[in-house]
């Protein structure tokens, strides 16, 4: 065994930290640019837009990339968002200890001070919370997220087919708007800029919208071509106005008193958690309204709170389709074989009785813990010579089984034997293998099915019934293995499960999609699950970094009661000698923010430069200082936002506007993770790396270890 | 071919002790553990250097079980500080620092081992018998009247392990879970002997600490698919419980040696599956409500009792079967035979608890001394070393119901003792120099290692280049900034002493730690007033960190008693 000692001045674990975190700085903010990543060995590509994915690709065998990865898994296993946020600040902070390292600061402090100043940010915060007040009780009477979203961002509606190249500068508008309270009371130049984006985004949609519009699709023909109608009447005026806006008119509106928030509009909170994605919110906001019928139809009346359940909602990824056909269906949407196709055909016009299987449908399959003795020898005692295999023996009794309960339609959570599958079209029965849990749950809850581990062990009372089997078109054949498949939809009457077919013509993007309708799914459900949403845009971090400013202002320490565990009630000298070191250490912690935000402006292409970027960070934070009360000033900055709009041509509508909003728990465990990531690698001397052994190492390589 | 090699020799190497190699690992040991003690301790990250997983800790339990050490003399400690840990929990980097330090001192002396060990064994016993006496003031009694005192030292325990990754508001929470899961294990009509219960720490990773929670009975986690096919519960006073060791999976486990032959036609399975039907019926003839099974249940004999409404729970795992069985009273079925009806038990209630993501199935008991710990934490490794310190913490109140004493923590102890035994050893060496036979150095030269021993231990408490002082009235532990002025007037000194017992408000004169003083005798005698004053003391585990002092310097003696090691090459 050996160790390594970690140098103090040079912190290599907080080195590792910052470039490990430089790595994934494009994914922060809406606007995503994504990565080509390149196995130069068997030159395989994968494109990644998502910091989970990125860190599947990356060598995180060091300690530290191991501790990085676990967090960031953590954090998407919990709240499948806020991880980019979180790899971000494990970069800003872990720069920032290492600059009060540089600094003299005693280890111990640092790492007291800014968990300190953390929790100050975050209780400072809690003044941008937004209740949401039963956003669910007018789901079906109020406008839908597409009708809210075409009126509030013309630009938006654009139909999901157009391209790659174009649904960039699409999200740079929404983007433009949603951190417009950033850049509107300073920055009048930006507008050129939005414009000629939207306008050339126009040209575009035009010219590709024809060739859609002939197209016959399903579903989402009519509502796109209502959404470029209502496009192109607001888009131009809006704009022209935005140039035309004279600038005293803003300051003037300023000076409005703090609003008090609050959401009570689904639509509205759809819009504010989209982040820069409503093609996919689109989806998630059909599939919440399904549930939400559905429900009303169990219950009968629409009664308290209706429980938005991710867990049944299931995506079905079906690449090579275009995007126009990415849409939200009650029950199960799987692919199968187009050598069922008839099969299916048959099936359509009638109730199906369905059995469900728990594990592999194969002869050698055994449930969880059983062992299969290996030293078992079957020996035949008669002179007759068995013909059959055991596996054509099973399949013969699993097919007999099926016709006396008269089943058509098998679900099984594991594999399928080829063998059986094929047998069983033969005879009218059609077996879905790969079958996730959430969706043999459900048609058990709706079919009265009861899961079994062995076809050959089940009774009439693991038979459910009433599964209706429809086409739901054809796909066209891979290019991979040249076999062509379709989709079927698969539903009982009241079924508590919605597919969200998942589209797109470039199979490399497939994966981003599912994980961007993840994202968003989340993000709603965990809105809808608190009652409570941030002011997004910013709005958050820019109240942090204002807050610990004023903090670090402060020559006493008033908020000392919540440092980390022992400092505050310890006779150290370091709690005494404190207040020398905390102005720097906060400053430090601020200036994590100050590059969060910059950042994030700086992706959405609002600003050029970082130094355009900190300039307009500098004259809010200037702002809000003066104005005594910072977190009344990011309010009355939303209001501004809000005024402005109203007064610019679209006040005919007197609908809610749209605000960004960020959800609360993940956000703030995002950074309580980081910044416990940061003071874990910040606070560890030594690496010990155990079982190897020395001779293993060159002397080269074993220099500045130990061994004992 | 089977190839016959000659036994190599054995080789004997004399004095370990004076090696180079000897004495840097054994600097590089001590640097280690050095460095990992107290509130500021440094952590360290175990892995193996392949992508493994990454342990970053403080404490001794995790750092020594990860560090195979190659040297003798090494695993003459590390195997004793193991020791000490399983035992008492707490105390194993004081014990591993003392140790060291003892080794490390005594040998720069040069003086006989004989001397040694007999002049070491004797400050020992000084030093054991003060802290036991009723006039040692560096201890206090702990009131169990009051929650104060103890959370006190569940707090102090806590606190020093910064890989725990705690605020503030979260050591409250975390010290009162504790506290109160301990209390939970007791049982009410205590009689003459107090037998404690269990807590039971279930792991969450990956939520807020602050939603850890503690609960009275026994928390079964259940995968959701589990769930679903658990029935709703119906409402009784009572279920009937049945519990199995023996895997009901309708395997054939035991085939022995050899081949098995079967004639054609004859299932094994089915057979299996025959007899745990029959199992089956005799359960729900027994009218059983609840089956649960260590192993694995085979699907087909839980679908049995789903449909005669019997809650079947299998893969409990072999940690909650003691537990389990004495919660409800049954005894472990292990056969697939008959079960005679004394082996069912009981239980008051049964519910479905959702926590986090994950879900559980909680038995609550009709009277218990077993409580659930759900422990959250944010990451897996500050998530692994909670739990050890929860642990720790857990078993020290366990450790203080049976020596109802604690001791200051913060270094006050150490440098208390230093100062009694400085002045024990100078002012009445006679009995000594009269029972050991030893001359007057002899004994100032190893009383004088002993106590800086000591001395350097409480200043391993300092992680940040600060200084330490001692006052020389009560004899305890100040901190204070380095390269102050002056010695005799601190512009800003610390209000406190490590403990937190005194404040600096009284007149009291300091002299730096390590630095040549005359001996003072140390205020003895405890005032009461002064314990019930301060609100937040930090105290030390008294039994454990007796045991640790004893542990070091025998293993200290036995280190510097070698004079041979033998190893077997083979």
């Amino acid at each position: 065994m050996d160790c390594r000692v970690i140098n103090r001045r040079r912190h290599t674990g907080l080195q590792q930290l910052s470039s490990f975190a430089e790595t994934g700085r494009t994914f922060l903010g809406p606007v995503k640019s994504s990565k080509f990543i390149i196995d130069e060995e068997c030159h395989e590509s994968v494109l990644i837009s998502s910091t989970v994915r990125l860190l599947e690709s990356l060598d995180l065998t060091s300690a530290v990339g191991q501790l990085l990865n676990e967090a960031i898994q953590a954090q998407n296993s919990t709240y499948r968002t806020g991880t980019s946020t979180l790899l971000f600040l494990v970069g800003a902070w872990s720069s920032a200890a290492e600059e009060c390292l540089h600094l003299g600061v005693p280890m111990s402090l640092i790492a007291s001070v800014m968990s300190e100043g953390l929790n100050s940010c975050i209780e400072e915060v809690e003044s941008l919370q937004v209740p949401i007040h039963s956003v669910c009780d007018h789901i079906d009477s109020t406008e839908t997220f597409s009708g809210l979203s075409v009126s509030l961002y013309p630009s938006l509606q654009i139909p999901s087919g157009t391209g790659l190249v174009q649904k960039e500068h699409d999200l740079k508008d929404v983007t433009s708007q949603s951190l417009a309270f950033c850049s509107l009371s300073g920055r009048p130049v930006k507008s050129p800029q939005l414009f000629r984006l939207q306008a050339k985004f126009e040209a575009d949609e035009n010219i590709s919208r024809t060739p859609q519009t002939l197209k016959n699709n399903l579903l989402a023909d009519t509502h796109c071509r209502k959404s470029v109608l209502t496009h192109s009447r607001h888009f131009s005026r809006t704009d022209r106005h935005w140039i035309s806006k004279p600038r005293g008119f803003l300051e003037q509106l300023s000076a409005a008193a703090p609003k008090t928030y609050s959401c009570s509009n689904l639509a509205e909170l759809e819009v504010g958690l989209s982040h820069g994605d409503p093609s996919s919110m689109r989806l998630v906001d059909e599939a919440v309204r399904l549930q939400h019928q559905n429900a009303g139809r169990q219950r009968g009346s629409h009664t308290g709170l209706f429980p938005f359940d991710i867990s049944r909602i299931f995506t079905c990824c079906l690449p090579g389709l275009p995007d126009t056909l990415s849409c939200v269906c009650p029950g199960y949407i799987t692919v199968v074989s187009m050598s069922t196709a008839t099969l299916v055909k048959e099936l359509q016009n009638q109730p199906v009785r369905v059995v469900l299987v728990e594990g592999d449908l194969t002869e050698n399959y055994r449930h969880l813990g059983f062992n299969k003795p290996a030293n078992i020898k079957t020996v035949s005692e008669s002179v007759k010579v068995q013909q059959d295999s055991s596996e054509e023996l099973w399949t013969d009794h699993v097919l007999q089984v099926l016709i006396k309960f008269n089943v058509n339609l098998v679900l099984a959570r594991g594999n399928v034997s080829e063998r059986l599958a094929e047998k069983c079209t033969d005879s009218k029965q059609l077996v879905i293998g790969s079958v996730q849990d959430s969706v043999l749950q459900a048609f058990a809850e709706a079919s009265g099915a009861v899961q079994v581990a062995y076809l050959t062990h089940m009774n009439e009372n693991c038979v459910g019934s009433g599964v209706s089997v429809t086409t739901w078109r054809s796909i066209p054949s891979d290019t991979i293995d040249g076999i062509s498949r379709m989709a079927v939809v698969l539903k009982t009457e009241g079924i508590n499960l919605v597919t969200v077919v998942l589209t797109s013509p470039v199979i490399a993007q497939m994966q981003t999609k599912e994980d961007r309708f993840w994202t968003c799914a989340s993000r709603l459900y965990y809105a809808l699950k608190e009652q409570k949403v941030f002011l997004g845009g910013g709005a958050v971090e820019i109240l942090c970094l204002t807050h610990l400013q004023s903090l670090a202002g402060q020559s006493v320490n008033k908020g000392n009661q919540d440092c980390s565990g022992w400092l505050h009630n310890t006779s150290s000298w370091l709690a005494s000698s404190a207040a020398l070191y905390r102005p720097t250490v906060l400053k430090c912690l601020a200036d994590g923010w100050h590059r969060y935000l910059s950042t994030l402006l700086r992706n959405t292409a609002v600003y050029s430069s970082d130094s355009e970027a900190a300039t307009s960070i500098q004259c809010h934070l200037q702002n809000a200082a003066d104005s005594g009360s910072p977190s009344s000033y990011i309010l009355n900055e939303y209001s501004k936002l809000n005024s402005v709009i109203l007064n610019l041509g679209i006040s005919d509508k007197l609908e809610p506007i749209p605000r960004v909003y960020d959800v609360v728990t993940p956000k703030i465990e995002a950074w309580r993770r980081a910044l416990d990531l940061v003071l874990l690698v910040l606070q560890t001397d030594n690496e010990i790396i155990t079982g190897l052994a020395h001779t293993q190492k060159s002397s080269q390589e074993s220099e500045g270890f130990l061994f004992l | 071919m089977s190839r016959l090699e000659a036994k190599k020799p054995s080789i004997c190497r004399s004095d370990p002790l004076t090696g180079e190699r000897a004495r840097a690992s054994l600097a590089a040991l001590k640097g280690l553990v050095m460095s990992c003690y107290g509130p500021a301790g440094r952590l360290k990250q175990l892995h193996n250097g392949r992508g493994g997983s990454v342990v970053t800790t403080s404490q001794s339990a995790a750092l020594l079980a990860g560090l195979p050490v190659s040297h003798p003399v090494l695993k003459v400690l590390t195997a004793a500080v193991r020791n000490h840990v399983a035992c008492f929990s707490d105390g194993g980097l004081f014990t591993a620092i003392l140790c060291c330090n003892l080794v490390e001192n005594v040998q720069r002396l040069g003086l006989a081992p004989t001397t040694v060990i007999k002049l070491n064994k004797h400050l020992l016993s000084l030093c054991t018998s003060y802290l036991k006496s009723e006039g040692c003031a560096c201890r206090i009694p702990v009131d169990f009247s009051s929650t104060q005192i103890l959370l006190s030292l569940v707090r102090s325990i806590l606190t020093s392990k910064p890989a725990c990754m705690l605020i503030a508001k979260e050591v409250d929470h975390i010290s009162t879970l504790i506290l109160r899961a301990f209390l939970l294990t007791i049982p009410e009509n205590a009689q003459e002997h107090i037998i404690l219960g269990k807590s039971i720490i279930v792991p969450l990773k990956g939520q807020r600490v602050i939603d850890s929670a503690v609960l009275p009975g026994i928390l079964i986690e259940v995968s959701e698919v589990q769930l679903m096919k658990i029935l709703p519960i119906k409402k009784s006073d009572s279920f009937k419980v049945a519990l199995f060791c023996v895997s009901l999976s309708g395997d054939l486990s035991d085939t022995g040696e050899g081949t098995l032959l079967v004639s054609y036609g004859v299932s094994l399975e089915n057979a299996a599956l025959d007899q745990l039907f029959n199992l089956g019926k005799q359960l729900v003839s027994d009218h059983v409500d609840l089956v649960l099974c260590q192993k694995v249940i085979h699907p087909s004999l839980k679908q049995f009792l789903r449909t005669h409404h019997v809650i079947a729970v299998d893969r409990i795992g072999v940690s909650l079967m003691e537990p389990l069985s004495k919660v409800t009273g049954t005894w472990p079925i292990g056969s697939l035979g008959s079960i005679s009806p004394s082996s069912y038990g009981s239980v008051k209630d049964l519910c479905i608890a959702k926590f986090g993501c994950k879900h559980f199935f909680h038995l609550i008991p009709n009277k218990t001394t077993i409580c659930s710990l759900l422990l959250c934490n944010r990451n897996d490794t500050a998530w692994d070393e909670l739990k050890l310190t929860c642990q720790t913490a857990l078993h020290a109140l366990q450790l203080t119901i049976k020596d109802p004493y604690a001791l200051l923590g913060g270094g006050c102890t150490e440098t208390h003792l230093v100062a009694y035994i400085r002045h024990k050893t100078r002012n009445e060496p006679e009995s000594v120099l009269r029972d050991e036979r030893c001359s007057q150095t002899e004994l100032q030269l190893i009383t004088e290692a002993f106590c800086s021993a000591l001395e350097s231990l409480a200043g391993s408490l300092e992680h940040d280049g600060g200084e330490i002082l001692t006052d020389s009235k009560y004899g305890h532990f100040w901190s204070v900034q380095a390269n102050l002025p002056s010695a005799v007037n601190w512009p800003d000194l610390p209000s406190r002493c490590g403990c937190g017992l005194y404040s600096s408000q009284e007149e009291l004169s300091w002299s730096f730690l390590r630095s040549a003083r005359h001996p003072f005798p140390p205020q003895t005698c405890l005032s009461r007033e002064a314990t019930g004053s301060a609100d937040t003391l930090t105290l030390d585990c008294f039994t454990a960190k007796l045991s640790g002092l004893q542990v070091a310097v025998e293993t200290a003696s036995l280190i510097l008693d070698l004079s041979c090691v033998i190893e077997d090459t083979n």
